[in-house]
């Protein structure tokens, strides 16, 4: 019986060319790894450190590496998660409404600070990366790091930068405010809760958010906001820089 | 659930549309946003269909990143020769970038006595 069943069982590597033409492991892949991120997050009390979605890309990049996938062939299954960015985009009009109904005619303030926050972003990264002589294929990446990643891509396409190095600075900045931000304001002797959360969301965008969200709620409505209104201000400002830059 | 779903990919939908044809300089999604944005306004309130599945989405706005951020393996060796100043760059502005937008907030909003 047990020996009918084995010569049923087609070769092991023919299971494998199978699986690997759906786009089925690939969404498998990129989403355990999330769940694993998450878990690991959550067991490490929320420690920015322990960022999920840094952990699940260090997992499926180790991953496909192993199984020698090709990036392309990774992310032709991939696609139908990356697509639902844009949609994640348009949703972003749901904090931003709901932060400016309670803005208490701030919107002045915010507004001059966010454009300040912004320029001050785009420069001190384009300004330091050259000064150190890093390779001028990345500093182009650079100049969208600090809107949030959705929004990034995108501009990325209009000033030919690459999507996927503008994603990962994105990533990368979002950690490094979330970790460093704190520190930051406390030099700076800012006690309110709306400013503290504003300055957050214009420099760290989402990760930022979140941390600003699981200290005070008002200070994480705050964050949303400014990671809102970041990336609109972002999206229609930062290709004009660039265009008049280069 | 599924009708909050339609909404949104209609906006963004319409947000494509009008990147296409009448603002390409700025990218599809961000127009979606900005149409939602309006007729939200235009509500007055934001319908609870649409706020479930856009609050979900958001939620997990991490897992969208994963696909794109994998390519960093097209960039590695490039990557690792420029580490350290990549670093630098980013920790400065990071903290530049808080300190620029609290600070001129902090100041700001001392000068206006309606405020609190």
């Amino acid at each position: 019986m047990s020996n009918e069943f084995q010569t049923h069982l087609p070769p092991i590597s023919e299971i494998w060319v199978y699986l690997s033409g759906s786009p089925l492991l690939a969404l498998v892949l990129t989403l355990s790894a999330y769940w694993l991120g998450l878990t690991l997050y959550e067991r490490s009390q929320r420690n920015p450190l322990a960022n999920p979605v840094l952990i699940a890309v260090v997992v499926v990049t180790l991953s496909i590496s192993m199984l020698d996938m090709p990036y392309a062939k990774y992310f032709e299954g991939a696609q139908f998660v990356h697509f639902l960015l844009g949609t994640a985009t348009v949703s972003l009009a749901i904090p931003i409404y709901k932060g400016l109904a309670s803005l208490k005619g701030r919107i002045g303030v915010l507004l001059l600070s966010l454009v300040a926050g912004g320029i001050t972003s785009v420069f001190t990264a384009v300004g330091m990366a050259r000064w150190l002589g890093v390779d001028e294929s990345l500093v182009r990446g650079l100049v969208a790091k600090s809107v949030t990643a959705p929004i990034a891509m995108g501009i990325a396409e209009r000033v030919q930068a690459s999507p996927t190095l503008t994603a990962i600075f994105a990533v990368s900045t979002g950690i490094l405010g979330a970790i460093l931000g704190r520190y930051v304001l406390d030099a700076l002797c800012m006690t309110a809760w709306w400013q503290r959360g504003f300055a957050l969301g214009v420099a760290a965008h989402g990760i930022g958010t979140s941390r600003a969200f699981s200290v005070h709620p008002e200070a994480g409505a705050y964050a949303s906001l400014g990671m809102g209104l970041h990336g609109i201000v972002g999206a229609v400002v930062i290709p004009y820089a660039v265009a008049w830059w280069y | 659930m599924i009708q909050g779903l339609v909404q949104l990919f209609i906006f963004q939908a319409l947000g494509e549309l009008v990147s296409k044809f009448a603002l390409p300089f700025i990218p599809g999604p961000v127009l979606g946003l900005v149409l939602l944005l309006a007729f939200l306004s235009v509500l007055g309130a934001v319908p609870a269909s649409i706020d479930l599945v856009g609050s979900s989405i958001l939620q997990h706005l991490g897992l969208l990143f994963i696909p794109a951020s994998v390519g960093v393996v097209l960039y590695l060796p490039v990557l690792k020769a420029n580490a350290w100043a990549i670093s630098a760059a980013l920790v400065v502005s990071v903290v530049a970038t808080v300190a620029v937008t609290g600070g001129l907030l902090k100041v700001l909003a001392k000068k206006e006595p309606t405020d609190e």
